[in-house]
Protein backbone atom coordinates (compact mmCIF):
# COMPACT_ATOMS: atom_id res chain seq x y z
CA UNK A 1 0.00 0.00 0.00
CA UNK A 2 1.34 3.31 -0.89
CA UNK A 3 1.51 5.97 1.72
CA UNK A 4 1.73 9.48 0.63
CA UNK A 5 2.58 13.46 2.56
CA UNK A 6 -0.34 15.10 2.04
CA UNK A 7 0.61 17.43 4.96
CA UNK A 8 3.77 19.43 5.97
CA UNK A 9 4.21 21.63 8.95
CA UNK A 10 7.95 23.21 10.04
CA UNK A 11 8.76 25.97 12.53
CA UNK A 12 12.33 27.95 12.01
CA UNK A 13 14.46 26.09 14.30
CA UNK A 14 16.13 28.78 17.15
CA UNK A 15 15.52 29.80 20.50
CA UNK A 16 11.63 29.41 21.23
CA UNK A 17 11.77 30.85 25.02
CA UNK A 18 8.24 31.95 24.23
CA UNK A 19 6.88 28.99 23.17
CA UNK A 20 5.96 25.99 25.14
CA UNK A 21 6.32 22.15 24.07
CA UNK A 22 3.08 22.08 23.22
CA UNK A 23 2.67 25.51 21.61
CA UNK A 24 5.65 24.62 19.45
CA UNK A 25 3.85 21.16 18.26
CA UNK A 26 0.45 23.04 17.48
CA UNK A 27 2.27 25.36 15.17
CA UNK A 28 3.76 22.84 13.00
CA UNK A 29 0.63 20.24 13.70
CA UNK A 30 -1.82 23.11 12.61
CA UNK A 31 0.14 23.94 9.36
CA UNK A 32 1.15 20.03 8.20
CA UNK A 33 -3.16 19.58 8.93
CA UNK A 34 -4.37 23.04 7.32
CA UNK A 35 -2.00 21.69 3.97
CA UNK A 36 -3.20 18.34 4.33
CA UNK A 37 -6.94 20.30 4.10
CA UNK A 38 -8.20 18.22 6.96
CA UNK A 39 -8.89 18.32 10.62
CA UNK A 40 -9.49 14.43 11.92
CA UNK A 41 -6.52 11.96 11.89
CA UNK A 42 -6.59 8.12 12.80
CA UNK A 43 -3.68 8.34 14.54
CA UNK A 44 -1.09 10.57 16.35
CA UNK A 45 2.38 9.84 16.41
CA UNK A 46 5.06 12.05 18.51
CA UNK A 47 8.80 11.79 17.84
CA UNK A 48 10.89 13.49 21.10
CA UNK A 49 13.39 12.85 22.57
CA UNK A 50 14.42 15.39 25.60
CA UNK A 51 10.62 16.36 26.10
CA UNK A 52 10.57 14.40 29.44
CA UNK A 53 13.91 15.66 30.94
CA UNK A 54 13.45 19.30 29.22
CA UNK A 55 9.83 19.63 30.06
CA UNK A 56 8.96 16.63 32.43
CA UNK A 57 5.93 15.54 30.42
CA UNK A 58 4.59 11.96 30.63
CA UNK A 59 2.20 10.84 28.01
CA UNK A 60 3.38 13.40 25.85
CA UNK A 61 1.73 12.20 22.98
CA UNK A 62 -1.69 11.79 24.50
CA UNK A 63 -1.68 15.45 26.16
CA UNK A 64 -0.57 16.70 23.05
CA UNK A 65 -3.78 14.78 20.83
CA UNK A 66 -5.56 16.66 23.35
CA UNK A 67 -4.11 19.63 22.72
CA UNK A 68 -4.52 19.87 19.31
CA UNK A 69 -8.28 19.24 19.54
CA UNK A 70 -7.39 15.60 18.18
CA UNK A 71 -10.51 13.79 19.81
CA UNK A 72 -10.55 9.82 19.21
CA UNK A 73 -7.14 9.96 17.99
CA UNK A 74 -4.83 6.52 18.78
CA UNK A 75 -1.52 7.77 19.96
CA UNK A 76 1.96 6.34 19.57
CA UNK A 77 5.18 8.05 21.65
CA UNK A 78 8.38 7.38 19.64
CA UNK A 79 11.98 7.68 21.94
CA UNK A 80 14.79 6.55 19.12
CA UNK A 81 17.48 9.00 20.65
CA UNK A 82 18.87 11.16 17.35
CA UNK A 83 16.36 9.19 15.33
CA UNK A 84 12.94 9.31 16.79
CA UNK A 85 11.76 11.22 13.76
CA UNK A 86 12.67 8.82 11.12
CA UNK A 87 11.06 6.21 13.54
CA UNK A 88 7.87 8.13 13.70
CA UNK A 89 7.79 8.24 10.35
CA UNK A 90 8.48 4.69 9.98
CA UNK A 91 5.86 3.82 12.68
CA UNK A 92 3.41 5.84 10.69
CA UNK A 93 3.36 4.15 7.58
CA UNK A 94 3.44 0.82 9.60
CA UNK A 95 0.43 1.59 10.64
CA UNK A 96 -1.25 3.19 7.23
CA UNK A 97 0.07 -0.21 5.58
CA UNK A 98 -1.09 -2.45 8.33
CA UNK A 99 -4.73 -1.14 7.62
CA UNK A 100 -4.85 0.29 10.70
CA UNK A 101 -5.05 4.08 10.46
CA UNK A 102 -5.94 5.69 6.95
CA UNK A 103 -4.78 9.48 8.45
CA UNK A 104 -1.75 9.96 10.43
CA UNK A 105 -0.22 13.00 11.81
CA UNK A 106 3.30 12.46 12.72
CA UNK A 107 4.56 15.70 14.89
CA UNK A 108 8.35 15.82 15.61
CA UNK A 109 9.50 18.19 18.88
CA UNK A 110 11.97 18.81 21.13
CA UNK A 111 12.87 21.99 23.27
CA UNK A 112 17.07 22.07 23.84
CA UNK A 113 16.84 26.00 25.49
CA UNK A 114 14.86 26.34 28.58
CA UNK A 115 17.53 24.94 30.72
CA UNK A 116 21.55 25.96 30.51
CA UNK A 117 23.69 24.14 27.83
CA UNK A 118 25.60 21.79 30.53
CA UNK A 119 22.20 20.12 31.75
CA UNK A 120 21.03 19.58 27.68
CA UNK A 121 25.07 17.81 27.50
CA UNK A 122 24.55 15.87 30.45
CA UNK A 123 20.99 14.10 29.41
CA UNK A 124 22.47 13.88 25.69
CA UNK A 125 25.48 12.43 26.81
CA UNK A 126 22.59 9.73 27.80
CA UNK A 127 22.17 8.95 23.67
CA UNK A 128 25.40 6.63 24.66
CA UNK A 129 25.12 3.49 26.32
CA UNK A 130 24.13 4.98 29.94
CA UNK A 131 24.59 1.97 32.19
CA UNK A 132 28.49 2.40 31.88
CA UNK A 133 29.83 3.92 29.15
CA UNK A 134 27.68 7.58 30.03
CA UNK A 135 28.49 7.50 33.63
CA UNK A 136 31.89 8.49 32.64
CA UNK A 137 31.83 12.40 31.66
CA UNK A 138 32.28 11.74 27.62
CA UNK A 139 30.28 15.10 27.10
CA UNK A 140 27.98 14.99 24.04
CA UNK A 141 30.17 15.28 21.91
CA UNK A 142 33.48 13.24 22.87
CA UNK A 143 32.64 9.68 20.59
CA UNK A 144 32.56 12.35 17.79
CA UNK A 145 35.99 13.75 18.73
CA UNK A 146 37.83 10.85 19.16
CA UNK A 147 36.55 9.55 15.40
CA UNK A 148 37.39 12.78 13.93
CA UNK A 149 41.02 11.81 15.03
CA UNK A 150 40.67 8.25 14.31
CA UNK A 151 39.19 9.59 10.72
CA UNK A 152 42.11 12.46 10.51
CA UNK A 153 45.28 10.20 10.92
CA UNK A 154 44.03 7.19 9.28
CA UNK A 155 43.03 9.40 6.04
CA UNK A 156 45.80 12.34 6.40
CA UNK A 157 43.17 14.14 5.89
CA UNK A 158 43.56 17.77 7.62
CA UNK A 159 41.73 19.59 9.91
CA UNK A 160 41.22 22.69 7.34
CA UNK A 161 39.78 20.49 4.76
CA UNK A 162 37.33 18.25 7.16
CA UNK A 163 35.93 22.20 7.86
CA UNK A 164 34.64 22.12 4.22
CA UNK A 165 31.75 19.72 5.69
CA UNK A 166 30.25 22.20 7.92
CA UNK A 167 31.38 25.38 5.42
CA UNK A 168 29.41 23.09 2.64
CA UNK A 169 26.38 22.95 5.42
CA UNK A 170 26.03 26.67 6.27
CA UNK A 171 26.30 27.78 2.12
CA UNK A 172 23.15 25.75 1.97
CA UNK A 173 21.34 27.13 5.09
CA UNK A 174 21.75 30.57 4.62
CA UNK A 175 18.64 30.17 1.88
CA UNK A 176 16.52 28.05 4.33
CA UNK A 177 13.79 30.17 6.27
CA UNK A 178 13.92 27.42 8.42
CA UNK A 179 17.19 27.15 9.59
CA UNK A 180 18.37 28.15 12.73
CA UNK A 181 21.62 29.67 11.65
CA UNK A 182 21.28 30.56 7.97
CA UNK A 183 24.10 31.93 7.11
CA UNK A 184 27.92 30.88 5.22
CA UNK A 185 31.05 30.44 7.38
CA UNK A 186 34.41 30.75 6.04
CA UNK A 187 36.07 27.20 6.61
CA UNK A 188 38.95 28.96 7.90
CA UNK A 189 37.17 29.87 11.14
CA UNK A 190 36.03 26.32 11.85
CA UNK A 191 39.28 25.77 13.64
CA UNK A 192 39.53 28.66 15.50
CA UNK A 193 36.19 28.45 16.87
CA UNK A 194 35.69 27.34 20.39
CA UNK A 195 36.66 24.05 21.21
CA UNK A 196 33.99 21.33 22.08
CA UNK A 197 35.80 17.94 21.75
CA UNK A 198 38.96 18.26 20.28
CA UNK A 199 39.65 18.17 17.11
CA UNK A 200 36.07 19.09 16.79
CA UNK A 201 34.88 22.98 17.57
CA UNK A 202 31.70 24.63 17.85
CA UNK A 203 31.53 25.41 14.18
CA UNK A 204 31.35 21.06 13.64
CA UNK A 205 28.67 20.67 16.08
CA UNK A 206 25.02 21.13 16.24
CA UNK A 207 23.51 24.00 17.89
CA UNK A 208 20.76 23.53 20.63
CA UNK A 209 17.89 24.74 19.17
CA UNK A 210 14.21 24.22 19.76
CA UNK A 211 11.60 22.84 16.84
CA UNK A 212 8.91 21.18 15.66
CA UNK A 213 7.75 19.83 12.37
CA UNK A 214 5.34 17.50 11.55
CA UNK A 215 3.68 15.61 8.31
CA UNK A 216 -0.01 14.21 7.50
CA UNK A 217 0.68 10.43 6.02
CA UNK A 218 -2.17 9.07 4.13
CA UNK A 219 -3.08 6.26 2.32
CA UNK A 220 -4.86 8.10 -0.37
CA UNK A 221 -3.37 11.26 -1.79
CA UNK A 222 -6.63 13.11 -2.40
CA UNK A 223 -4.89 15.22 -5.17
CA UNK A 224 -3.50 16.92 -2.20
CA UNK A 225 -0.17 14.83 -2.12
CA UNK A 226 3.37 15.97 -2.13
CA UNK A 227 5.40 12.50 -1.83
CA UNK A 228 5.15 8.95 -1.09
CA UNK A 229 6.98 7.01 0.93
CA UNK A 230 8.61 4.28 -0.63
CA UNK A 231 10.80 2.57 1.93
CA UNK A 232 11.14 3.72 5.81
CA UNK A 233 13.32 0.87 7.72
CA UNK A 234 15.57 0.85 10.16
CA UNK A 235 18.01 -1.43 11.76
CA UNK A 236 19.43 -1.77 15.70
CA UNK A 237 21.29 -3.37 17.77
CA UNK A 238 24.40 -3.69 16.44
CA UNK A 239 28.34 -2.55 17.82
CA UNK A 240 28.78 0.66 18.37
CA UNK A 241 31.27 3.25 16.63
CA UNK A 242 33.70 2.11 19.13
CA UNK A 243 32.73 -1.26 19.31
CA UNK A 244 32.98 -2.03 15.29
CA UNK A 245 35.71 -3.81 14.14
CA UNK A 246 36.23 -0.24 11.74
CA UNK A 247 35.15 2.50 14.31
CA UNK A 248 34.72 4.59 10.91
CA UNK A 249 32.70 2.20 9.22
CA UNK A 250 28.97 1.32 10.93
CA UNK A 251 27.49 -1.92 9.68
CA UNK A 252 23.82 -0.45 10.76
CA UNK A 253 24.48 2.19 8.42
CA UNK A 254 25.48 -0.55 5.71
CA UNK A 255 22.57 -2.65 6.41
CA UNK A 256 20.05 0.28 5.81
CA UNK A 257 21.78 1.17 2.30
CA UNK A 258 22.00 -2.82 1.25
CA UNK A 259 18.35 -2.67 2.35
CA UNK A 260 17.74 0.54 -0.33
CA UNK A 261 19.54 -1.58 -2.74
CA UNK A 262 17.29 -4.39 -2.74
CA UNK A 263 13.92 -3.61 -2.31
CA UNK A 264 14.29 -0.69 -4.67
CA UNK A 265 17.04 -1.06 -6.48
CA UNK A 266 18.78 2.14 -5.91
CA UNK A 267 21.62 3.07 -4.16
CA UNK A 268 21.88 6.18 -2.17
CA UNK A 269 24.37 7.68 -4.60
CA UNK A 270 21.86 7.50 -7.58
CA UNK A 271 19.32 9.62 -5.57
CA UNK A 272 18.47 13.23 -6.04
CA UNK A 273 18.84 14.77 -2.83
CA UNK A 274 19.78 13.33 0.80
CA UNK A 275 19.37 14.77 4.39
CA UNK A 276 22.19 13.16 6.38
CA UNK A 277 21.68 13.43 10.33
CA UNK A 278 25.48 14.85 10.49
CA UNK A 279 25.22 15.49 14.02
CA UNK A 280 29.19 16.55 14.22
CA UNK A 281 31.35 16.91 11.08
CA UNK A 282 33.08 13.66 11.99
CA UNK A 283 29.41 11.70 11.88
CA UNK A 284 28.43 14.00 8.64
CA UNK A 285 31.42 12.47 6.53
CA UNK A 286 31.45 8.77 8.08
CA UNK A 287 27.63 8.76 7.06
CA UNK A 288 28.17 9.94 3.53
CA UNK A 289 30.79 7.32 2.99
CA UNK A 290 28.93 4.43 4.69
CA UNK A 291 26.44 5.25 2.37
CA UNK A 292 28.73 5.00 -0.84
CA UNK A 293 28.58 8.97 -1.61
CA UNK A 294 32.10 9.34 -1.56
CA UNK A 295 35.36 6.91 -1.42
CA UNK A 296 36.38 6.06 2.60
CA UNK A 297 38.71 9.29 3.64
CA UNK A 298 37.25 11.65 0.81
CA UNK A 299 33.67 12.93 1.46
CA UNK A 300 35.25 15.95 3.52
CA UNK A 301 37.08 17.27 0.02
CA UNK A 302 34.01 16.03 -2.11
CA UNK A 303 32.71 18.60 -0.01
CA UNK A 304 35.31 21.28 -0.82
CA UNK A 305 34.93 20.64 -4.65
CA UNK A 306 31.20 20.79 -4.71
CA UNK A 307 30.03 17.59 -5.61
CA UNK A 308 27.41 17.55 -3.11
CA UNK A 309 25.91 21.22 -3.87
CA UNK A 310 23.52 22.26 -6.59
CA UNK A 311 25.68 21.70 -10.18
CA UNK A 312 28.38 18.94 -8.36
CA UNK A 313 27.72 15.29 -9.49
CA UNK A 314 26.21 13.12 -6.65
CA UNK A 315 23.24 13.91 -5.14
CA UNK A 316 22.59 17.56 -3.60
CA UNK A 317 23.32 16.49 0.33
CA UNK A 318 21.70 18.84 3.18
CA UNK A 319 20.40 21.50 1.02
CA UNK A 320 18.74 22.32 4.49
CA UNK A 321 21.82 23.12 5.81
CA UNK A 322 21.74 19.68 7.88
CA UNK A 323 22.16 19.51 11.65
CA UNK A 324 24.88 22.10 11.85
CA UNK A 325 23.16 24.87 10.19
CA UNK A 326 19.04 23.92 9.77
CA UNK A 327 19.75 22.91 13.59
CA UNK A 328 18.79 19.26 15.56
CA UNK A 329 16.22 19.98 17.91
CA UNK A 330 16.51 16.08 18.14
CA UNK A 331 13.44 14.26 18.55
CA UNK A 332 11.83 16.56 15.50
CA UNK A 333 15.01 16.53 13.24
CA UNK A 334 13.75 13.49 11.21
CA UNK A 335 10.46 14.84 10.44
CA UNK A 336 12.00 17.90 9.46
CA UNK A 337 14.21 16.19 7.39
CA UNK A 338 11.77 13.83 5.58
CA UNK A 339 9.40 17.01 5.64
CA UNK A 340 11.76 19.45 3.33
CA UNK A 341 12.28 15.64 0.95
CA UNK A 342 8.50 16.10 0.27
CA UNK A 343 8.51 19.71 -0.62
CA UNK A 344 11.66 19.08 -2.71
CA UNK A 345 10.13 16.78 -4.87
CA UNK A 346 6.34 18.82 -5.03
CA UNK A 347 8.61 21.80 -6.17
CA UNK A 348 7.73 23.82 -2.99
CA UNK A 349 10.42 23.94 -0.92
CA UNK A 350 11.19 27.39 -0.19
CA UNK A 351 15.39 27.13 0.45
CA UNK A 352 17.62 25.83 -1.66
CA UNK A 353 15.72 23.99 -4.38
CA UNK A 354 16.70 21.05 -6.50
CA UNK A 355 14.73 21.60 -9.87
CA UNK A 356 13.38 18.33 -11.34
CA UNK A 357 14.36 15.85 -8.24
CA UNK A 358 12.40 12.91 -8.29
CA UNK A 359 13.74 10.92 -5.71
CA UNK A 360 14.80 12.06 -1.42
CA UNK A 361 17.25 9.91 1.04
CA UNK A 362 16.81 10.85 4.72
CA UNK A 363 19.50 8.89 6.93
CA UNK A 364 20.50 9.02 10.19
CA UNK A 365 22.49 7.17 12.65
CA UNK A 366 22.08 6.72 16.40
CA UNK A 367 24.29 8.38 18.91
CA UNK A 368 26.35 5.44 19.00
CA UNK A 369 26.55 4.06 15.69
CA UNK A 370 24.68 0.89 17.00
CA UNK A 371 21.17 1.84 14.49
CA UNK A 372 20.57 3.08 11.65
CA UNK A 373 17.45 4.94 10.18
CA UNK A 374 16.45 5.57 6.39
CA UNK A 375 13.60 6.90 4.34
CA UNK A 376 12.64 7.16 0.84
CA UNK A 377 10.66 9.57 -0.71
CA UNK A 378 9.22 9.56 -3.76
CA UNK A 379 7.81 12.45 -6.13
CA UNK A 380 4.31 11.77 -7.01
CA UNK A 381 3.78 14.49 -10.09
CA UNK B 1 23.79 20.74 44.62
CA UNK B 2 22.35 17.32 44.22
CA UNK B 3 23.37 15.51 41.27
CA UNK B 4 21.54 12.59 41.90
CA UNK B 5 23.91 9.63 41.68
CA UNK B 6 22.36 7.00 42.62
CA UNK B 7 23.70 3.90 45.58
CA UNK B 8 22.61 0.77 44.00
CA UNK B 9 23.63 1.74 40.50
CA UNK B 10 27.40 3.18 41.79
CA UNK B 11 27.41 -0.25 43.73
CA UNK B 12 26.16 -2.62 41.09
CA UNK B 13 28.39 -1.53 38.64
CA UNK B 14 31.80 -1.73 40.46
CA UNK B 15 32.95 -4.68 38.48
CA UNK B 16 32.79 -3.38 34.93
CA UNK B 17 33.80 0.18 36.55
CA UNK B 18 36.48 -0.59 38.94
CA UNK B 19 37.46 -4.05 37.38
CA UNK B 20 37.29 -3.42 33.67
CA UNK B 21 34.90 -6.18 33.59
CA UNK B 22 34.04 -7.51 30.14
CA UNK B 23 32.21 -10.65 28.92
CA UNK B 24 33.69 -13.10 26.37
CA UNK B 25 31.08 -14.89 24.26
CA UNK B 26 31.80 -18.80 23.83
CA UNK B 27 30.34 -18.95 20.18
CA UNK B 28 32.41 -16.53 18.54
CA UNK B 29 34.77 -16.07 20.75
CA UNK B 30 35.06 -12.04 20.93
CA UNK B 31 35.18 -10.00 24.04
CA UNK B 32 33.14 -6.83 24.68
CA UNK B 33 32.66 -4.00 27.05
CA UNK B 34 30.75 -3.22 28.85
CA UNK B 35 29.21 -6.53 29.43
CA UNK B 36 25.99 -7.00 28.05
CA UNK B 37 23.12 -10.36 28.33
CA UNK B 38 23.91 -11.41 24.51
CA UNK B 39 26.62 -10.83 22.28
CA UNK B 40 26.49 -7.75 20.55
CA UNK B 41 28.86 -9.16 17.98
CA UNK B 42 26.63 -12.55 16.92
CA UNK B 43 23.92 -12.82 19.60
CA UNK B 44 24.70 -15.27 21.62
CA UNK B 45 23.87 -15.52 25.24
CA UNK B 46 26.92 -17.96 26.22
CA UNK B 47 29.15 -15.61 28.03
CA UNK B 48 31.53 -15.60 30.49
CA UNK B 49 33.15 -12.47 32.51
CA UNK B 50 36.82 -11.88 31.93
CA UNK B 51 39.25 -9.13 32.83
CA UNK B 52 40.91 -7.14 30.25
CA UNK B 53 43.83 -6.26 30.72
CA UNK B 54 45.27 -3.06 32.28
CA UNK B 55 48.09 -1.97 30.14
CA UNK B 56 47.17 -0.79 26.48
CA UNK B 57 47.34 1.65 23.48
CA UNK B 58 45.48 5.17 22.95
CA UNK B 59 43.99 4.53 19.16
CA UNK B 60 42.22 7.77 19.42
CA UNK B 61 42.11 10.88 21.94
CA UNK B 62 40.01 14.42 22.43
CA UNK B 63 40.36 17.18 24.69
CA UNK B 64 36.21 17.51 25.78
CA UNK B 65 35.67 21.34 26.97
CA UNK B 66 31.77 20.67 26.71
CA UNK B 67 31.53 18.76 29.48
CA UNK B 68 28.21 18.39 31.34
CA UNK B 69 26.50 20.02 34.55
CA UNK B 70 28.21 18.30 37.76
CA UNK B 71 31.82 18.01 36.57
CA UNK B 72 32.92 21.46 34.70
CA UNK B 73 35.03 21.59 37.49
CA UNK B 74 36.56 18.87 35.91
CA UNK B 75 36.55 21.06 31.96
CA UNK B 76 38.59 19.79 29.92
CA UNK B 77 38.01 16.09 30.22
CA UNK B 78 40.71 14.18 28.41
CA UNK B 79 39.09 11.53 26.67
CA UNK B 80 40.23 8.50 25.44
CA UNK B 81 39.94 5.72 22.95
CA UNK B 82 41.84 2.67 24.30
CA UNK B 83 43.02 -0.65 22.94
CA UNK B 84 43.29 -3.49 25.51
CA UNK B 85 44.27 -6.37 23.58
CA UNK B 86 41.56 -7.39 21.29
CA UNK B 87 38.66 -4.65 22.89
CA UNK B 88 38.44 -1.19 22.47
CA UNK B 89 37.30 0.94 25.51
CA UNK B 90 36.26 4.51 25.70
CA UNK B 91 37.34 6.39 28.92
CA UNK B 92 38.62 9.16 30.45
CA UNK B 93 42.45 9.93 30.51
CA UNK B 94 44.59 10.96 33.87
CA UNK B 95 47.15 12.41 35.57
CA UNK B 96 48.57 13.92 31.52
CA UNK B 97 48.92 17.38 30.52
CA UNK B 98 46.43 17.46 27.02
CA UNK B 99 49.69 18.13 24.68
CA UNK B 100 51.33 14.86 26.13
CA UNK B 101 49.55 12.30 24.24
CA UNK B 102 49.74 10.58 20.95
CA UNK B 103 47.61 7.49 19.28
CA UNK B 104 49.99 4.83 19.84
CA UNK B 105 51.13 5.99 23.43
CA UNK B 106 51.02 3.20 25.56
CA UNK B 107 48.89 3.80 28.76
CA UNK B 108 47.92 1.92 31.90
CA UNK B 109 44.57 2.01 34.37
CA UNK B 110 44.33 3.47 37.54
CA UNK B 111 41.00 3.86 39.74
CA UNK B 112 40.38 7.70 40.05
CA UNK B 113 37.00 9.45 40.92
CA UNK B 114 34.63 10.65 38.29
CA UNK B 115 31.76 12.46 40.26
CA UNK B 116 30.90 13.20 43.51
CA UNK B 117 27.42 13.68 45.00
CA UNK B 118 28.31 16.60 47.31
CA UNK B 119 24.52 16.16 48.90
CA UNK B 120 24.25 12.70 49.55
CA UNK B 121 28.63 12.15 50.01
CA UNK B 122 28.64 9.45 47.14
CA UNK B 123 31.72 8.90 45.12
CA UNK B 124 31.81 7.27 41.92
CA UNK B 125 34.84 5.80 40.90
CA UNK B 126 35.76 4.38 38.23
CA UNK B 127 38.87 2.99 35.98
CA UNK B 128 40.87 6.08 34.00
CA UNK B 129 43.92 5.83 31.75
CA UNK B 130 47.52 7.51 31.97
CA UNK B 131 50.10 7.08 30.43
CA UNK B 132 52.35 4.20 31.30
CA UNK B 133 54.93 5.22 33.81
CA UNK B 134 58.65 4.49 32.98
CA UNK B 135 60.43 2.79 35.97
CA UNK B 136 60.30 5.25 38.78
CA UNK B 137 56.62 6.35 40.43
CA UNK B 138 54.86 9.42 39.14
CA UNK B 139 53.18 9.19 42.69
CA UNK B 140 49.98 8.30 40.90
Amino acid sequence: MEVYITGVGLTKVGRHFDLSLRELAARAAFEALDSARIDKVDAVVVASTLSYREAGQFDLAGHLAGALGLKGAQTLAMEAGDASGLAAVEAACSLIRAGSAERVLVVGVDKLTDYVSSRVYRDLQRLYEAEVQALYDIGHAGVAGLLARLYMERYGVGRDTLSYWPAMDHSHAKHNPYAMLPFAIDPAAVPRALKVAEPLTLLDSFPLGDGAAALVLESEPHGDARAKVVLATSAAGYPSFTMNEDPLAPESVGEVAARLREVTGIAPANVDVIELGDTFTSIGVILAESLGLSKPGRAAVDAMEGRFTLGGDGPVVNPSGGLKARGHPVGATGVYMVGELALQLSGEYPGLRVDGARRGLAVMASGDGSSAHLVLVEGVA
Amino acid sequence: MSMDLSVPETWRVKGPLYRLEAARCKTCGRIHYPPMPACPYCGSRDLERVTLPSEGVLESYSVVYAVPEGSRHKAPVLLGLVRLGRVRVVAEITDADPSELRTGMEVEAVLRRIRSDREAGIIRYGVMFRPKLKGGSRGG
